[in-house]
């Protein structure tokens, strides 16, 4: 089989000179997914947008791409600007993004033939229909993107590629913002366009996706290539340490936590018969949840499930519609502490670290040195401190947010997706902090997710929200 | 056309410029000062009086020795007119500003805080201001004594709260709805913390920029209004009344219609330049 | 949607109730016999002697507790009797129906022009940011922005009419006489939609819907017209509701600058001539016609916008 793209020794450096991407060499074949690994300014991106020839101007690419027998590289602009949605399509990142808000998802398919065929309209429009009815949107054509789900958006930008039938299919972290559980469907997806023969490139840091896809993979950091190869024998015996570091990252793939000695445990909430709906939006009902001390409780569902809810309802910071909540007697608010999603959203933006710490001890009286243990405990420099919450990167910040709630000594943390934003490796480290403190200090953990290999392995107790949501507030989550 | 795929900032090594000091807002700043000078300390250094006669130096070209910006029809020294005129817009722009100020974004934070009945109440006082233009608000209330101070003044204050109001009430609101609220009050901070440390130093830079466009409406509405005869007469120094009593007399004295269009084009320039952008 | 229309008729009410009151209250605030001016006001000047003045004191029981006089006013008011100007003994309806209509041929011919001229302009300079173009129209708007209306309108008058001499200073009857205050109009609301256009087309060409178009093929020529102009037209079209407060101000000051003899001008001259029906009726119209015509820009805004549209 010979390869359909050829990638030689790429190296892209800006104006001044600086590398961005070095040597990166590999080859994508027809009908076989090529996955590039990496994470965030590890230069995936870059090397997609080489091959497309989308890269800003200020920066200069060498080395070779050949597409048939041709380096694109040599190219002008004109001309490979030529091949986009002919020879290549691109499956946008976060495509409800990528979608004109204003136009309907039938004229939008419709256009790329109109460009790119000069097709009358009235062909054009049929043939976007059959195409969308084939990805079963039949009912969709005049949806506009602010009315489809996340998972309905990307088939929308299938569609686009496909109608094209362009030989390669350039997708970018196709399953950023959508919930686990979709993984399976991308894949699904976009194995079908290359077992119908087309030339596959995926960019992500989801190796769910990876693993789903199978085919051929590389792995990049720092802008190099450190390994590629079959993506099986890779996901069982990675050879480059970053790559088991990775691998290891992944939920499933974590140690089991050991079983706790069930000793008599307290109950920190007791809820009975709650129920929650927003307008008409109906989240849950006659649910009864009680979270014990040194427990791990998790909740897992669909974006707009309402698990969030539920976990600020157990919190105390929402009121339920019905239902009964009991907390020991002696318990106050401040005993309930609660870790975000979004870590920079939990702290004050313009004053440094220390700024806000020392205000939280003076508050409460507590010593100085109680905090320099946290951090310590939890792996933290106290140099971060004179930064501000955006000077320091979202993994640092989290576990900050923990020890800021680990020094009023809670006895329940509940963490609000609090590892969705983090990179699996930040992922991992971060979990198995709130793990170590709820052994040690015997906390009650409620964690809320949306990954069921993540909650199955660190459950004590397993809460599932299935409701289906409603297109609009998936697409709301997704927004 | 820009580039079709946007890189983080760290990559092109763009550093954004220094956030408040942008070139326009010092620029603005730099007028804005001059200007102050001017109408603060020239009535005090100017011994010539803006309202005293003299029929043998009328329309005086500007350069004179005597009288360095020349005279106006009835002999009154320019540069005494301009400096009254400038400081009178001055001070009832900020008097003007700082009256629509202080109630619009107190009652904006109110009404973000409590939401309710409360919010519902001010919104729609707010929407009844805003039934009518600004300008035609301030003509009814000045229809009640033309040329009088008290009326204009009430009429620019009442219709200029809106906007703090309606900007603040947003802002706070998005303060108020942002994790980082529950957060700290859950962590046992209070109200006043949150107002001190999060709302207040959200609300300076919006704040900033519309009292600075409040200021521009005001000298640009106080102007205007004597101009077409319904706000401060003449023989007062205003600046709008200075220009169209010289109207007549252009041909003669053009450089005296043109100074205090001058210095109502610069006061209002250097007032937007310093606001920047409008928050929306 | 609904609750904006609903935001709209409130306004309409609100207007009535602030013009009537403010008019009564002028009505008896005014020094002089509020009974001979309430009669002028009725029947004109002219018909007007000490017998009818004693009438009308009869009629509306000036004796009477002010609230009954005031129900009385806003009554003749719903009535859409708005009485005789006292100035000219003629009907105020009539007056305005006269003073609207040229007000408006001025207004709409300004408004015409800076859609020539502002949104072209600025959806070029967002095309090309940074460019000449982008940088010279900055410095126009923000230049021409800081000019009052009446500055300006003084300084057309003085460059085109007392210097060149190519136009008439001010009046009416003609089409060059429109020519000048339309102009003056014009270039102010220009000056505001070229830049809200400008950023509007920037921010546009920096979505990623914007970068996508281009990747699936389209022509640079395609994307802007299909996916840009439209999007960066949304905001603009919003921002009429502002223009049309400048554009209701500018004609008020433009028109007295001019002595153009629509009803700003009208407004303005009856405040000086004491002339309570003209003030009520005037301020009423434009204060009228603006709602109207901003319950029109909502009713837009939701025609070109889906997501308001479906919300609808």
């Amino acid at each position: 089989m010979s390869a359909l793209i050829e990638i030689e020794q790429l190296t892209i450096k800006t104006a001044d000179g600086r590398p961005l991407v070095t040597d990166v060499s590999f080859s994508i074949h027809a009908g076989e997914p090529f996955c590039l690994v990496g994470e965030t300014g590890s230069g995936k991106s870059l090397v997609m947008h080489a091959l497309m020839g989308s890269l800003p101007d200020e920066l200069r690419c060498s080395g070779q791409i050949r597409y048939q027998k041709e380096n694109l590289l040599a190219l002008p602009a004109a001309q490979r600007r030529a091949f986009w949605g002919r020879r290549f399509a691109l499956l946008p990142q976060e495509p409800w993004l990528a979608l004109d808000p204003t136009m309907t998802v039938l004229d939008q398919v419709a256009e790329v033939l109109l460009a790119l065929e000069g097709m009358p309209l009235g062909q054009a429009r049929k043939l976007a229909t059959t195409e969308l009815s084939v990805l079963g949107l039949g009912d969709n054509l005049l949806s506009y993107p602010f009315e489809l789900s996340g998972g309905m958006a990307q088939r929308v930008s299938i569609a686009m590629a496909r109608i094209a039938a362009s030989p390669l299919l350039l997708a970018d972290e196709p399953t950023k913002g959508l919930d686990k559980a979709l993984c399976q469907t991308v894949a699904d997806l976009l194995l079908t366009e290359a077992d119908a023969g087309r030339g596959l490139l995926v960019i992500t840091h989801d190796l769910d996706l990876v693993a789903a896809l199978g085919g051929r993979l590389g792995v990049m950091r720092d802008g190099r290539l450190l390994e590629s190869g079959v993506t099986e024998p890779w996901l069982k015996a990675p050879t480059q340490p970053y790559s088991r570091e990775l691998i290891a990252a992944m939920p499933q793939h974590w140690p089991r936590p050991q079983t706790k000695v069930s000793a008599q445990r307290s109950e920190v909430v007791q809820a009975q018969g709650l129920s929650k709906s927003f307008g008409d939006r109906h989240l849950f009902s006659d649910l009864d949840v009680t979270l014990r001390e040194g427990e791990v409780t998790v909740v897992l569902g669909p974006s707009g499930s309402g698990k969030s809810t539920l976990g600020n309802v157990l919190t105390g910071l929402l009121p339920a519609d019905a239902g009964q909540l009991i907390w020991p007697e002696s318990a106050s608010p401040l005993k309930y502490q609660k870790i975000y999603q979004d870590p920079p959203a939990a702290f004050i933006a313009h004053q440094t670290l220390r700024q806000s710490f020392d205000d939280l001890l003076a508050l409460h009286g507590l010593e100085p040195a109680r905090l320099n243990h946290l951090l310590s405990e939890l792996g933290l420099a106290e140099a971060l401190l004179e930064r501000r919450p955006s000077g320091i990167s979202g993994g640092e910040l989290q576990r900050l947010a923990i020890a800021r709630a680990l020094l009023l000594e809670p006895v329940m943390l509940f963490a609000d997706e609090a590892t969705s934003r983090l990179d699996p490796v930040s992922q991992k480290k971060v979990i198995e902090l709130l793990l170590a403190e709820v052994a040690e200090r015997g906390l009650a953990l409620l964690l809320v997710t949306h990954d069921p290999a993540l909650a199955e392995r660190i459950a004590d107790q397993l809460i599932r929200l299935d409701q289906q949501p409603t297109d609009a507030a998936a697409q709301q989550q997704a927004a | 056309m820009s580039s079709t795929v946007t890189l983080p900032a760290d990559v092109l090594s763009e550093h954004p410029a220094s956030s408040f000091w942008t070139l326009s807002r010092l620029a603005g700043a730099i007028i804005l000062l001059m200007l102050a000078l001017f109408a603060f300390l020239g009535p005090a250094l100017i011994e010539a009086d803006p309202l005293s006669q003299d029929y043998d130096a009328v329309l005086v070209a500007p350069g004179d020795a005597e009288h360095w910006l020349g005279t106006d029809q009835f002999g009154r020294s320019m540069l005494a007119r301009l400096t009254h005129g400038a400081r009178l817009s001055f001070v009832m722009a900020l008097l003007t500003a700082a009256s629509a100020a202080l109630p619009g974004i107190a009652l904006g934070i109110l009404a973000a805080w409590r939401g309710g009945w409360v919010e519902r109440l001010l919104v729609a006082s707010s929407d009844v201001v805003l039934a009518l233009p600004g300008l035609l608000l301030v003509l009814l209330l000045l229809a009640f004594s033309p040329g009088s101070f008290g009326p204009l003044y009430l009429g620019l204050a009442l219709y200029l709260w809106v906007e703090f109001f309606r900007v603040a009430r947003i802002e706070a609101a998005r303060v108020f709805t942002q994790p980082v609220v529950e957060a700290t009050l859950r962590l046992g901070f209070g109200w006043g913390y949150i107002l001190r440390r999060l709302l207040l130093p959200a609300l300076a830079m919006p704040m900033l920029t519309l009292f600075a466009f409040a200021m521009g409406s005001a000298v640009v509405a106080v102007s205007t209004l004597s101009a077409i005869h319904v706000g401060l007469r003449p023989p007062t120094p205003e600046l709008g009344a200075i220009i169209v009593e010289l109207m007549p007399h252009y041909s003669e004295a053009p450089w005296q219609v043109l100074m205090p269009a001058t210095a109502i084009f610069l006061l209002v320039l250097s007032l937007q330049l310093f606001a920047g952008a409008k928050p929306r | 949607m609904k609750q904006r229309l609903m935001l709209r008729l409130m306004q309409c009410v609100a207007v009535v109730l602030m013009v009537g009151t403010l008019s009564f209250a002028l009505m008896v605030a005014l020094p002089g016999d509020p009974a001979m001016r309430i009669a002028a006001g009725r029947y004109g000047p002219d018909m007007m002697n000490s017998a009818i003045a004693d009438q009308v004191r009869a009629e509306l029981e000036l004796e009477q507790p002010l609230a009954q006089r005031f129900v009385v006013w806003m009554g003749d008011l719903l009535r859409f009797d708005l009485g005789h100007s006292l100035v000219t003994g003629a009907p105020v309806v009539d007056e305005i129906g006269l003073q609207l209509g040229h007000s408006l041929m001025l207004a709409l011919l300004a408004f015409a022009i800076s859609l020539l001229i502002g949104p072209t302009l600025g959806a070029l300079a967002g095309l090309m940011p940074g460019s000449w173009m982008d940088r010279t129209t900055l410095v126009l708007a923000t230049a021409l922005r800081a000019v009052p209306p009446f500055v300006l309108a003084v300084l057309m008058m003085v460059i085109f009419a007392v210097t060149l001499r190519w136009l008439p200073t001010a009046g009416f009857g003609s089409w060059q006489h429109l020519l000048l205050p339309a102009i003056t109009l014009a270039l102010g609301l220009a000056a505001m939609s070229s830049r809200v256009m400008r950023d509007a087309m920037v921010r546009v060409t920096r979505e990623p819907y914007f970068a996508h178009a281009r990747l699936k093929g389209l022509s640079d020529r395609a994307v802007v017209q299909r996916h840009g102009l439209r999007n960066a037209s949304l905001p603009v079209f919003t921002y009429l509701g502002l223009q049309l407060v400048y554009l209701v101000e500018g004609v008020v000051v433009v028109e007295s600058i001019f002595a153009f003899p629509g009803i700003g001008h009208a407004l303005v001259h009856a405040i000086i001539a004491r002339d309570v029906p003209m003030v009520q009726g005037t301020a009423l119209a434009m204060g009228g016609l603006f709602v109207v015509l901003n319950s029109l820009v909502d009713l837009g805004c939701v025609q070109l916008d889906p997501r308001l549209r479906r919300a609808a």
